[in-house]
């Protein structure tokens, strides 16, 4: 419905690859009979693709797969009540990994490890690090199948910047000069002034992201194990500082060169604008770059990618100021700006519910392996209305698959290139993934972050508020327990 | 012999068993459920592997939410009390003692002066709250919120509703058609009522962006101003509730018996007399019982703030229960439950209140 | 209060006859000018759901033909790309608004009748032990593990035990107006408070995501509306039928089918229409107690919002329109019961 050239256009692209591939992976038949409840959010985002592959799965192998879908908001605590209470209505989950930890600890999901050492197709070594040794994982195990590589880019209007004669930011205070100066300019000539800047800033949406992006690189810059939430050992809270007051304060500021009513715009609002022409700069997930070539966008070939903007300086975590980087305290600083993408969401990776039957379980693998192996995902991930998004390097190799898709050559580099910088990158930002990730961060962090958006409390009382109300939920859950996981999430294990 | 023994124990005890299944099902899908509603409100509970695993921990849910890090949420936030919010204050709590003191001299008796205490207390909680957050020009919390949903989209919804019925009840051309279309907007599920409203109130591509930019509001965004986004909540609600108000009110209206009102118009009643002196009175059992229905279903008004703000700006639109709803998407049942509680526990005194002390008192004033 | 003229038909408006012209004008803005606000955001939601997504996203176009061209794409996406989602959903729907509208209609108007014609006096003293007794086994069970047979009985038993010792210390009798109010005040239950526990409950009984798990909810948070409505009724019917009936030698059964029922069918027309209308528009019951099977329309419309692609707002449009369309319907037919059924029931109140 997105697109249907571009659907049609995968549905020939799968063709040739599976005429292409000698023999299926599977003996035919072998799961016929065996059905596999796979719950995700709706779609035809993510779940649109897994109906697809599904079709072509049973065909192969003879498993049904049944996709349902619940609203995007319910998921999370939906699968939960469903594996906890042994209502064994859904095989796999697909979900953030993030989520996942809880379920983890909660003892709800297979240990993946085994059926990873007997799949000959997978190819680990192919995905990203970041996604290999940390996303999937959880205390050293695999428990996780990537299908979808999250984190957030900076995007620019490439015509908009040359002909105001600027750069891509590299700083957030780059970012906001460089929108203040684009802002009010018409991008796409409607005779209509356009935005400087359109980044979500809705309640019980995906601010929090944002935010989180823009405090990573001045809270982290010793690596993914530094973390950006709390102090390994305490657990205590490494928010009330100058680094995420700051952080908290450019999202603000972004707001003076968006859409009046940005306040009550979530992602999905803030790409239309950005795909109808009307912003020069916007941060996003990876789905811009395939969403600019589609049809009715008035950005196609004017859009470019950057890793996310860095920072000068950084948090001295034992007085909470801000210091300026130097060799030690930002080992991976180009040119004296840390650069720390925020792998935010982590992801919609797939897990399977311990609680099914063997063959099931089995055939769920297989299925998320298939989905995941490189011959499927590399077509995927070029396509905008699936939702999927780079995690394996091979995707990035050649541009040939995503010129065929539709973008240009050039295009195809600089959206590749940004990736592969930010994908490969040692200082990324994990996503919280403890128990209770939900509440520290979208219930919680939300929250303050759109009640000082909306002038309803100061920034200081907003970070000493999420201060109070992490503690609480590190109490609720066991304090030594989350320093426990939380360490482990950072893959620090003495 | 057996079964005419047996069909006389049936006939004896008939009306117990029509009433029996009403009793067990609500027994057993409402009052358990509030049990152990109950109990999961004075606990932590977390969902493992085998079901879930409890800890208690006492009054903590509701301290958090009274007096801890969650009263901002649901009470508002308190600093300092202006001199009006104190006057106010004052007048309200001299008001009641006097309510109070009237009662106790005019007939006492235990029970109704117990209820009366409650209603009491209740006022004076909620006035000083009035007081110390919105007079005091200090934010108020989801229950303000609600408060504001239920006293004014209720209080608008009664006017409305009640004009356009009283309209309507004359015999002219066209009521009937009137009559459908006013009825319609009830038909249509909460959710898509929010999604509709929030197409209608798109500054940029909503029918009215061209209206907006000509009285110079285009860039005024209702979502980011918290007195706009209650506002337009409150008419998105009033929009689906108002043909409610108005189909049972047209039929009080029409319930007017004609020979009342021919009577009154031999006496030489203009139509201002006739209507507040005959019809008005007649009605008002009937506006009394629509109102505290009313009033019921929007204590407990979820979905639409939920889909048209999310609950923002900061927490400004956000309801008692969508609080309660976001914190149990979370999964923190304890929070959810004890939030739940606390709305119940002021919706049951404010409707009782009401139903006592209004309904029943015009009731027994009109009979 | 005054009883119901019987001298003229029960829904003749009172006739004004000769109103001042003014007023007439008057009259008719205020209809009109309401009517238009009523319509208005219908008319752009039909309009949507045939408006291109370029059409939606490229600012306000009000005529089709004229200032857009209506495109299929959005129903085509819900009875060709999705029918069987669409279908499911819209059986799921139908078959749950019915039955529990049935099922509330049918123990409902047994209950109202039972309390508008046999005097009750249950003992509150007994209620609060009986209360009590069950709130501590769901307590003994549910948490501290004791199997359910052993707490069962050991209540049953003592319940049987001191029920009427204690019920003769004190004799603090309800009438039938407490259990009235006591099946309408169920109605303040924000669903909310209940629906965790609910949900463990179907959950222990393995009917989650089925129908019969919603059928059961509906019914029961649908009750007291139909009590209420139901009892105000039954109470405006003269007894002297049912008298002269029971003289006759007419059981209670007998005389509620052959006698009651029917003349309560305006009545009962108009509560049907308002339970159905509640129970087909719910959205977060259903949302708890189905996961994929069971789902109605109000989590399909729910499930148009795509997140980050936006709100479809052209199908989603579309499918409020046939939800719509057979509430609608359905009022149309039961036209001319509604407004006598509420008449009689709301004055009554």
């Amino acid at each position: 419905m997105l697109s249907k050239n571009l659907k049609r256009m995968a549905t020939t692209a799968v063709g040739a690859v599976m005429a292409l591939t000698p023999a299926a992976i599977l003996a035919d038949g072998h799961y016929d009979g065996v059905v596999v409840n796979i719950m995700t959010r709706p779609g035809p985002v993510i779940a649109g693709r897994m109906v697809d592959r599904g079709k072509e799965f049973k065909a192969m192998t003879g498993a049904e797969i049944r996709v349902a879908e619940v609203p995007f908001a319910e998921l999370f605590q939906k699968i939960l009540t469903d594996w906890a209470t042994g209502t064994r209505s859904i095989d796999v989950g697909v979900f953030a990994s993030g989520w996942g930890v809880e379920y983890v600890s909660a003892g709800l999901v297979e240990n993946l490890d085994p059926y990873i050492a007997k799949d000959s197709k997978i190819d680990l070594d192919d995905i990203a690090p970041f996604f290999r040794d940390f996303n999937q994982k959880v205390q050293g195990s695999t428990y996780f199948i990537t299908l979808d590589g999250d984190f957030q880019m900076l995007y620019y209007r490439t015509d908009v910047l040359e002909e105001a004669g600027l750069q891509p930011p590299k700083t957030w205070e780059e970012y906001l000069d460089v929108a203040s100066k684009v802002h009010g300019m018409d991008m796409n000539g409607d005779g209509e002034a356009d935005y400087g800047s359109c980044i979500f800033k809705k309640r019980n949406a995906q601010s929090f992201f944002a935010v989180q992006s823009m405090a990573a690189s001045r809270v982290q810059a010793m690596g993914t194990n530094e973390g950006i939430y709390f102090h390994p050992d305490s657990m205590k809270p490494k928010i009330n500082n100058e680094a995420w007051i700051k952080a908290f304060e450019i999202y603000k500021a972004t707001g003076e060169y968006g859409p009046p009513d940005e306040l009550n715009h979530d992602i999905g609002d803030s790409r239309a604008l950005a795909i109808g022409g009307r912003c020069a700069l916007m941060i996003d997930w990876g789905d811009i770059g395939p969403l600019s070539i589609e049809e009715g966008s008035m950005i196609n070939d004017k859009v470019g990618a950057v890793i996310m903007p860095g920072s000068k300086e950084v948090l001295d975590a034992a007085t909470g100021k801000l210091v300026p980087c130097d060799s030690n305290r930002c080992p991976y600083a180009i040119d004296g700006i840390n650069f720390a993408p925020f792998a935010a969401f982590g992801g919609w990776t797939g897990a399977i519910s311990k609680a099914s039957d063997a063959k099931v379980k089995q055939a769920a693998y297989d299925f998320l392996s298939y989905m995941n192996q490189a011959e499927q995902s590399n077509v995927d991930v070029t396509m905008g209305w699936t939702g999927y998004n780079p995690y394996r390097n091979s995707q990035l190799d050649s541009t040939a698959a995503w010129e065929e898709a539709g973008f240009s050559k050039a295009a195809a580099e600089n959206y590749l290139g940004a990736i592969m910088e930010s994908l490969n990158h040692p200082n990324m930002a994990s996503d919280i993934r403890i128990p209770g990730a939900a509440q520290y961060t979208s219930v919680v962090l939300d929250r303050e972050v759109a009640r000082y958006l909306a002038d309803e409390i100061s920034v200081e009382q907003a970070v000493a508020n999420i201060e109070e109300a992490w503690e609480e939920i590190t109490e609720d859950f066991g304090r030594d327990e989350q320093a426990q996981i939380y360490a482990l999430s950072l893959g620090i294990t003495n | 012999m057996q079964t005419s023994r047996v069909s006389e124990w049936l006939d004896r005890h008939m009306g117990r068993l029509f009433l029996m299944p009403a009793v067990v099902l609500i027994l057993v899908f409402s009052i358990f459920p509030l049990v152990a509603s109950l109990i999961i409100a004075f606990a932590r509970i977390r969902l493992t592997g085998g079901g879930f695993s409890v800890r208690f921990v006492g009054l903590r849910n509701f301290e958090k939410q009274f007096f801890g890090s969650e009263q901002f949420h649901l009470l508002g936030t308190f600093t300092d009390i202006s001199v009006i919010g104190l006057l106010f204050g004052l007048l309200a709590t001299l008001g009641l003692i006097w309510w109070m003191v009237l009662y106790v001299r005019a007939h006492f008796s235990v029970v109704g002066f117990l209820g009366r205490m409650i209603t009491f207390l209740m006022a004076l909680g909620l006035a000083w709250l009035f007081s110390a957050t919105l007079l005091s020009g200090n934010l108020f919390g989801t229950l303000g919120t609600t408060l504001f949903y239920v006293f004014v989209g209720c209080g608008i919804q009664f006017l409305i509703g009640t004009a356009l019925a009283y309209a309507c009840s004359f015999q002219f051309r066209g009521t009937t058609s009137f009559r459908v279309i006013f009825f319609v907007p009830m038909m249509i599920t909460p959710i898509g009522v929010g999604y509709i409203f929030r197409m209608m109130a798109d500054t940029t591509k909503g029918p009215f962006s061209g209206v907006w930019q000509w009285v110079g509001l285009g860039e005024f965004a209702w979502a980011s101003d918290p007195w706009a986004a209650r506002i337009f909540i409150v008419v998105a609600d009033s929009w689906q509730w108002i043909p409610f108000v108005f189909i049972m009110l047209l039929a009080a209206f029409e319930s007017v018996p004609r020979d009342f009102t021919e009577a009154a118009e031999l006496d030489g009643a203009n139509a201002w007399q006739k209507f507040t002196e005959i019809t008005w009175p007649h009605v008002l059992p009937v506006a009394a019982t629509v109102m505290l229905i009313r009033v019921i279903e929007a204590f407990k008004i979820v979905d639409l703030p939920n889909i048209m703000t999310s609950g923002g700006p900061g927490i400004a639109t956000e309801s008692v229960s969508l609080q309660s709803y976001f914190a149990w998407r979370s999964l923190d049942l304890g929070q959810a439950s004890a939030i739940a509680y606390v709305l119940l526990f002021v919706t049951v005194i404010i409707c009782v209140s009401f139903f006592n002390l209004v309904v029943l008192a015009r009731v027994r004033k009109a009979s | 209060m005054t009883k119901p003229a019987a001298r003229r038909s029960l829904f003749e408006p009172p006739d004004i006859g000769q109103m001042a012209t003014a007023t007439k004008i008057v009259l008719y803005t205020v209809l009109l000018a309401w009517s238009a606000f009523v319509l208005f955001p219908i008319y752009w939601l039909i309009i949507t759901s045939f408006k291109t997504i370029a059409a939606v996203n490229q600012g306000p176009y009000f005529l089709p033909w004229i200032d857009f061209e209506p495109s299929l794409h959005a129903w085509k996406e819900l009875f060709v790309n999705d029918y069987r989602d669409t279908f499911r959903a819209y059986f799921n729907s139908i078959v749950i608004s019915l039955s529990a509208t049935a099922l509330a209609i049918l123990v409902g108007s047994m209950a109202a009748y039972a309390l508008s014609r046999v005097k009750f006096a249950p003992n509150l003293i007994t209620i609060l032990y009986f209360v009590g007794l069950l709130a501590l086994t769901g307590v003994a069970v549910g948490i501290y593990d004791v199997d359910w047979r052993v707490a069962a009985a050991t209540a049953i038993a003592l319940f049987f035990f001191l029920a009427r010792a204690i019920g003769r210390l004190y004799q603090l009798r309800l009438q039938n107006g407490d259990i009235l109010f006591w099946i309408i005040s169920q109605r303040i239950l924000a669903p909310i408070v209940v629906v965790v526990p609910i949900y463990m409950m179907f959950q222990s009984v393995r009917l989650l995501d089925t129908h019969l798990a919603i059928i059961l909810t509906y019914t029961v948070i649908n009750l007291p509306v139909v009590v209420w409505l139901m009892y105000d009724f039954f109470n405006s019917i003269p007894r002297d039928l049912e008298e002269s009936a029971q003289l006759d030698g007419a059981t209670m059964i007998g005389i509620f089918r052959e006698i009651i029922l029917p003349l309560s069918r305006a009545g009962l027309a108009a509560t049907t229409l308002l339970v159905v209308i509640l129970c087909w528009n719910e959205y977060l019951l259903a949302l708890f107690l189905s996961t994929n099977k069971a789902q109605t329309m109000p989590i399909l419309v729910a499930a148009m919002n795509a997140g980050e692609r936006g709100i479809l707002w052209w199908t989603m449009s579309a499918v409020i329109m046939i939800m719509i369309i057979p509430v609608v319907i359905m009022a149309i037919l039961l036209q001319k019961y509604i407004a006598k059924g509420i008449l009689v029931g709301a004055v009554k109140g």
